[in-house]
């Protein structure tokens, strides 16, 4: 094996790897390629030149690059979502979750869920002062003795026999529930994710 | 008495495995104490110091992950050896969380020690 060979096979390691780090923001994923190369080269010269050896042994205590990666994914994302306040990481991890097991999938059902009221409250109260006689939250006959409730945005025209529930109360309400459902809904996943790391961390092995 | 078979052995394994990770974050950051270092340096100290490195692969995620939590930092240095390497050092963050996990460990041993007390004295 030459010293080219011995790149391509670092190259065709950090190759797989990279391969399997979908969801890692993409200066995340060059940086963790990069200091692994720095690492195999490091090990695989530990006596001046870069051997076959020396790759095939670093390449080989490193394991596998699909473990490698399985550990780097969902640690890392999950560690993300934990320390995170942000729903659309928080959302971004759930979405790497839910693709490894229906619980993971469940809480991001639950959690969409719940982001999307929390963002239509907001939305509503925010629209109001635009659209004063169109958006709030509006309560219309739907056939007899049959009443539906409905946030309108304000675009478009009210249904005819409409009342509007809360008038500008929607500004202050909406406000108020909305950050109070997206707050809510984003420590509900974060627990689910403290949980579930806790099992992973003692089923790895 | 029952014979010990493979199986009692693997689990034995996994127990060890499981106790080394848990043990792996606090040494890193251990290992960062006096200053910045860089994967394999941090590596290489271990294996020295200690044998808790099961595979040099679980390291890397591991100081990824820290870094995710805010207790370490890290930068690109050149080096002689003609390629960057990534250094991490400690935040403050990581520094107060060292001293409080060392000081948790400490206490969690020393209790460990009087309970095994007894079986160290079978051993002889």
């Amino acid at each position: 094996m030459t010293g080219g060979d011995s790149r391509q096979r670092i190259e065709a390691y950090l190759g797989t790897l990279r391969g399997r780090l979908r969801g890692i923001p993409e200066q995340e994923v060059r940086e963790i390629v990069d200091e692994l190369r720095s690492h195999i080269i490091d090990r695989a010269a530990a006596s001046g030149e870069i051997t076959a050896t020396g790759v095939d042994a670093a390449l080989a205590a490193l394991g596998t690059p699909e473990e490698l990666a399985s550990q780097y994914m969902t640690d890392n994302l999950l560690a993300r979502a934990e320390v995170s306040r942000s729903p659309v990481r928080i959302l971004r991890s759930l979405f790497r979750w839910a693709s490894l097991s229906v619980a993971g999938f469940c809480v991001l059902l639950g959690s969409s869920v719940g982001y999307f009221f929390g963002a239509v409250f907001i939305l509503v109260g925010t629209l109001k002062p635009f659209h004063p006689h169109s958006a709030g939250l509006w309560i219309f006959p739907n056939g007899p003795g049959d009443y539906e409730m409905s946030f309108r945005l304000g675009f478009g025209s009210v249904p005819a026999g409409g009342r509007d529930l809360l008038g500008w109360w929607i500004v202050p309400i909406g406000w108020i529930a909305g950050c109070g459902l997206v707050m809510l809904t984003t420590h509900i996943a974060v627990w689910f994710v403290r949980q579930y790391r806790k099992s992973w961390a003692l089923a790895r092995g | 008495m029952k014979e010990r078979g493979p199986r009692d052995q693997e689990t034995d394994d996994k127990w060890e495995v499981q106790l080394r990770k848990g043990c792996l974050e606090l040494a890193i950051m251990a290992a960062l104490w006096g200053g910045r270092r860089y994967g394999l340096e941090i590596l290489r100290q271990l294996e020295s110091d200690s044998d808790l490195i099961v595979s040099e692969g679980t390291i890397y995620p591991l100081l990824s992950r820290l870094k995710a939590m805010g207790l370490v930092s890290s930068e690109w240095v050149e080096s002689d050896a003609g390629h960057p390497r990534k250094y991490y050092a400690l935040t403050r963050t990581g520094r107060q969380r060292a001293i409080e996990m060392a000081r948790v460990w400490k206490r969690f041993s020393s209790s460990m020690s009087e309970l095994l007390a007894p079986l160290a004295k079978e051993n002889r």
